[in-house]
């Protein structure tokens, strides 16, 4: 797993405001701000984490990446290629290259097709394969992910979460991309096949030299699988630094809570710990607060937290923070 | 596939007997001497031939003997011949149209499932498309047009838009003449050289290699279909584009076009399908509805199919063609109603394996 500096994935002051319409003649009243100016390399061969609660727009990140929303502003660059740029038919050849694995490994197979259908079409239709070839390649890679290729026959419906989610994995494979964004891969699942899958992803990283994008709310697991992980609050990136750093040495005062959050497996350390329990809920990205996102929920907020944002800046070598109050 | 199919066609006889039973509680509000007429053929000649129809059809006997005598029918001691029995195709004497009742839903049965074949396409085809571009292009131009357009059809009612068309296209434009055929036509169709090989017009017409007698029966039922199809229009748009929408918002839609797959291709590949089933079960009423007799529509246009038949039997209380009308009409229902349970395991994988 370890990674060279190239950069894969280049995001810079990536915005999507979805809008809001009301009233008679449906005017724009305003926008949500699921993103909201995010800027963050991924380089080839790692895995990045990107935390945060549910609603803060991670999936709406990630998809906005692959240009499945059409992003409001910014600029997203893969392999040097400027992807808002690209017009269908380039960008539909693009996908081979980028993949996404879904959350919800029910409703992101299509219920008429069989496995063997669902897994073949990406290669038929980009024509990396014909005819029994793509039987072949199928029956491949559901061995890649510990299915019995006999199973290419069968609907989703007569599948487990976890047996589904591989046929995903598979799925997203089959073109053999070398960027993969996991969309919560793992939170559908029940806790005994998580571990199931994130292994799987970790190996398959190692036999085809994936990059990752791991979005997940589960701090824990995201420490386990990630290289470097990403916080995000609110529409925007509050810190990002390399794994241990990041569990060692949390800055952002959000992410200090988050931290905060997770147990520890030793009951006299976890009584004896400081904890930061934040107050309030999540504002609404249609209507953030000025300034810094964070600071009606910050335990340490002052004046002119209220002013103006923070900026994204680097604090140490690879260590990115969002807070005026961190030196 | 198959075991669902079966266990289907299982349930039919039990279907047929609850129709039965429907039917014949009925006809048990008719005194006897009127249930006579389902075995008197002919006008009723004087009162001892019917108290002798009642007496030998056993019409005034318990409840379950004249059941399993209107069902089966009874065998004349003399002549050997059934008599009655609707399990046999005897429904009774049609009074208003002097014919046994069976012979004439025979006449005019055909008529309607020409027309029926022939509105199917216009109604359901295009009724679906409208729906699958309404739902594709959601609030755009196109979607409020075939919104206004099909609501303003299916404000019309059957009988001011049908006169509409006519006044247009018949009083007018002399384009598209009500009735079945132009008397020339019809005379070639009564000929001996023509022969009736499905009893369906347009069929035998193409059979007999007379095109033109085609294309003026296709003249004639152009107005009916253009009533019914702009009629329905509104109910397929709606159900089509919602079902569609929602489709559209699933996962896997997302996922199809990750996998880098054109528009088209999501929406007619991985869409348009699933968003299907709620547009069978209509599309399986609509044309459950038009075999069944479309009843203003036959009787705007002067069509002899069997809603117009059944209209005119009604008006003048000849129950028993009404009856027999009901009863050919419930076992319409349920063979429509079992294709449209198979045609569920086609469109949906999941109603298949359950």
């Amino acid at each position: 797993m370890s990674a060279n500096n190239e950069v894969l994935l280049q995001v810079k002051d990536l915005e999507m405001h979805f809008p809001i319409y009301r009233g008679v003649f449906q005017r724009k009243v305003g926008a949500v701000r699921a993103v909201d100016g995010v800027t963050f390399d991924v380089r080839r061969g790692e895995t990045l984490g990107l935390v945060g609660e549910s609603g803060c727009g991670k999936s709406t990140t990630g998809r906005t990446i692959l240009q499945l929303y059409k992003p409001t502003n910014g600029g997203v660059s893969f392999e040097g290629n400027d992807l808002l740029k690209l017009k269908g038919e380039e960008m539909r050849l693009m996908r081979r290259k980028m993949q996404m694995i879904f959350q919800d490994p029910y409703a992101s197979l299509n219920p008429r097709m069989t496995v063997g259908q669902l897994v073949g079409e990406p290669l038929m239709v980009h024509n990396v394969a014909t005819g029994a070839e793509i039987n072949e390649r199928v029956a491949h890679l559901l061995k890649v992910v510990n299915l019995n290729p006999a199973f290419s026959t069968r609907y989703p419906h007569e599948f487990s979460g976890g047996q589904r989610q591989r046929i995903g994995v598979a799925r997203a494979l089959a073109l053999q991309p070398s960027f993969i964004i996991c969309d919560e891969p793992i939170s559908a699942l029940d806790v005994s096949i998580q571990a199931q899958v994130v292994n799987l992803l970790e190996e398959l990283q190692e036999q085809f030299n994936l990059t990752y994008l791991f979005i997940a709310h589960d701090l824990s697991m995201v420490k386990h699988i990630s290289d470097r992980v990403a916080v995000m609050y609110l529409g925007v990136f509050v810190e990002v630094a390399e794994r241990d750093e990041l569990y060692a040495k949390p800055l952002h005062p959000y992410t200090q809570a988050l931290l905060s959050a997770v147990p520890i497996p030793d009951p006299v350390a976890d009584a004896k710990r400081a904890r930061t329990i934040l107050k309030g809920d999540v504002p609404s990205p249609a209507n953030p607060p000025s300034g810094c996102r964070f600071r009606t929920r910050c335990p340490i907020a002052e004046a002119r937290c209220a002013d103006s944002r923070p900026e994204f800046r680097e604090v140490s070598p690879g260590h990115f923070v969002a807070c005026h109050l961190v030196n | 596939m198959m075991t669902y199919i079966i266990r289907r066609l299982m349930l039919v006889p039990f279907l047929l007997f609850g129709v039965s039973i429907l039917i014949f509680g009925m006809l048990q509000f008719l005194d006897p001497i009127e249930r006579a007429s389902l075995y008197i053929r002919g006008d009723f000649k004087s009162e001892g031939q019917i108290q002798a129809a009642v007496k030998k059809y056993c019409l005034d006997c318990p409840i379950y003997e004249q059941y399993t005598n209107w069902l089966i029918g009874t065998i004349d001691s003399v002549s050997g011949e059934r008599e009655g029995g609707i399990l046999f195709g005897n429904f009774g004497w049609s009074k208003t149209t002097s014919q046994p009742v069976a012979d004439l839903i025979s006449h005019r049965f055909p008529n309607t499932l020409d027309l029926t074949i022939w509105a199917v396409g216009p109604i359901i085809l295009i009724g679906i498309w409208l729906g699958v571009q309404s739902a594709v292009h959601h609030n755009g131009i196109f979607d409020q047009a075939a919104r206004i357009f099909s609501i303003v059809g299916t404000s019309f009612p059957t009988f001011v838009f049908g006169l509409l068309v006519l006044m247009i296209f018949y009083a007018n434009l002399q384009w598209f003449p009500p009735g079945r055929l132009s008397d020339t036509y019809s005379q070639v169709v009564r000929s001996e050289s023509f022969h009736h090989y499905t009893t369906l017009l347009t069929f035998d017409a193409l059979l007999n290699g007379r095109i033109d007698v085609f294309l003026d029966a296709l003249r004639h039922m152009f107005l009916p279909i253009l009533t019914l199809s702009y009629l329905s229009w509104a109910t397929f748009l709606r159900v089509t584009r919602g079902s569609m929408l929602e489709t559209l918002r699933q996962e896997y839609v997302t996922t199809a076009r990750a996998k880098g797959l054109s528009e088209r291709d999501v929406i007619n590949k991985h869409a348009r399908p699933n968003a299907m089933l709620p547009v069978v079960t209509l599309a399986g009423f609509t044309v459950v509805g038009l075999m069944g007799g479309v009843i203003i529509t036959e009787t705007v246009f002067d069509y002899p199919g069997i809603g117009a038949a059944a209209a005119q039997a009604s008006a003048q209380l000849d129950v028993i063609t009404v009856l027999g009308f009901a009863m050919f009409n419930g076992f319409i229902l349920i063979v429509a109603n079992l294709i449209v349970d198979i045609l569920y395991g086609v469109v949906d994988p999941r109603v298949r394996l359950s």
